[in-house]
């Protein structure tokens, strides 16, 4: 047991181990960011393909999506990440982390584009056809009517997409690079402080504080785009 | 009295994937006349309904509203025309009661916001809603929403309102509500057209009664002759069986 205080105090007593966590933890938060920028913009743009209308113009556009969203969910994280580094980016000096931020983006667009797909299916088709019966325009209807409602069953699970992308992350430490899991590998190593469980378990905490907070935040925007949905007034 | 003939459909036939439901429907409809649609179900007068206004695209046939060809090109301006009460009210559950009423003829620059807002408030004043205007539909009961629907349909004051089944979902204290109501807009001379299983109300308010059954008009006429001396066995029948 005092050995394990011992490690703890010399863990945070080091300045070069405080020093690589927080460089692991910026480049998990980095890759994290871009990669769920990337995800909910592709993933926006390959939904609406989906569930647009078919018409001459989207077939092909149509065929694509799927066939991207189908090979992506169809094929491991770890592999796609390796097709990238050693494949399709395997250009020396290229800076790793735009690959890593590239790979898990194509992989999150097609997680993303499936919850943002469901969302809007799931709004009920009276709504749409309130619409209609109006003589609204398509566009009217997917603003003001759709969209406002597809959201709110996209949060939650967008919310459960970002945390697994923060997560999946860590296996960016397969190709070499330095984020918050390799940095907790690194330091508990036999060069450095020869034990593992100080760094790993401090990695896991940066981890679930992080994801702590992700959650708290969709929690609340769920709770106010429920307020239509409460049966007394406001 | 000579009334003007706001609707014309010729041998409309509207089919589901390989699933025929409609089988050529000739159908007029004139200014001031109450027309309700009976028929067992499964019988397309739903569906029929739906096609009026293009919730479902025929398969065949032709519309004329007011003397013009219905096509998808000019469907969207003629449906502000036509008003529409569905089963189950679909309110727009994001807006409130006044967004819902105010939101078409706005978007449609039919009102300013201001005359629209007026308009409506009159309207839930005189159905006795006023205190849910800021109210969003999920704290309305289902007698609540669906007059709220029918003021959105009164909204943009249209030719034509269809009722598509619009008591079928409703408990049976609320039913008597919403009837009162349809009656009312009935009272003020608005063309209807109304599918519904409520006979006594059927033989209440229409001036005509059409019976449909596998698709095409069995039998149509005025309620008194509908309901004591229908012509057809298949009528005959049917009023066996739901009086």
């Amino acid at each position: 047991m005092d050995s394990f205080f011992s490690k703890i105090v010399e863990l945070f007593s080091t300045p070069e181990y405080i020093d690589s966590l927080l460089h692991g933890f910026l480049l998990t938060l980095q890759v994290s960011y871009f990669a769920i920028l990337i995800g909910v913009i592709l993933g926006t743009v390959i939904a609406l393909i989906d569930v647009a209308k078919p018409s001459k113009w989207l077939t092909v556009p149509k065929f694509i999506c799927q066939v991207y969203v189908g090979v992506i969910r169809g094929t491991p994280m770890a592999l796609q990440l390796f097709i990238m580094f050693f494949i399709i980016f395997a250009v020396k000096g290229f800076p790793s982390i735009i690959i890593a931020i590239i790979a898990f983006g194509l992989n999150s667009a097609a997680y993303t584009a499936e919850v943002i797909r469901g969302g809007i299916l799931s709004v009920d088709k009276g709504q749409t056809e309130a619409g209609l019966a109006l003589g609204l325009s398509q566009r009217t209807i997917f603003f003001k009517i759709v969209a406002p409602q597809a959201v709110k069953n996209i949060i939650p699970a967008l919310g459960n997409e970002i945390i697994t992308v923060i997560k999946e992350t860590a296996i960016v430490s397969m190709v070499g690079m330095y984020d918050l899991n390799m940095a907790a590998k690194d330091i508990g190593s036999g060069q450095n402080m020869a034990s593992y469980i100080v760094p790993m378990f401090t990695a896991a905490i940066f981890y679930l504080v992080t994801i702590y907070l992700i959650s708290f935040v969709v929690k609340r925007i769920e709770k106010s785009l429920r307020k239509s949905d409460l049966r007394t007034e406001e | 009295m000579e009334n003007n003939t706001e609707l014309v459909i010729k041998g409309l036939k509207k089919s589901f994937g390989g699933n025929k439901v409609l089988n050529g429907i000739d159908f007029k409809l004139s200014e001031g006349e109450r027309v309700v649609v009976l028929g067992p179900s499964g019988s397309g007068k739903s569906t029929f309904l739906r096609c009026i206004n293009w919730m479902e695209e025929p398969t065949a046939g032709e519309m004329y509203f007011n003397g013009e060809l219905v096509y998808e090109k000019n469907i969207r301006r003629i449906r502000r025309n036509i008003g529409m009460v569905f089963q189950h009210f679909n309110l727009i559950n994001n807006l409130t009661v006044m967004e819902n009423l105010v939101l078409a003829p706005v978007k449609l620059r039919v009102m300013k916001r201001v005359e629209a807002e007026k308009k409506a408030r009159d309207l839930l004043k005189h159905i006795g809603l006023i205190s849910k205007a800021d109210a969003f539909p999920a704290s309305l009961s289902g007698g609540q929403k669906q007059r709220v629907a029918i003021v959105r349909a009164l909204m943009l004051d249209p030719e034509v309102i269809l009722f598509d089944e619009p008591t079928s979902a409703l408990d049976p204290e609320s039913i008597g509500d919403v009837l009162s109501l349809i009656r009312e807009v009935a009272n003020r001379g608005m063309t209807l057209m109304i599918v519904t299983h409520e006979m006594s109300f059927a033989k209440e308010i229409a001036t005509r009664i059409v019976f449909v059954d596998k698709g095409r008009i069995v039998e149509e006429g005025v309620p008194k002759d509908f309901f004591e001396h229908p012509k057809t066995p298949r009528v005959k029948e049917f009023l066996e069986k739901v009086l």
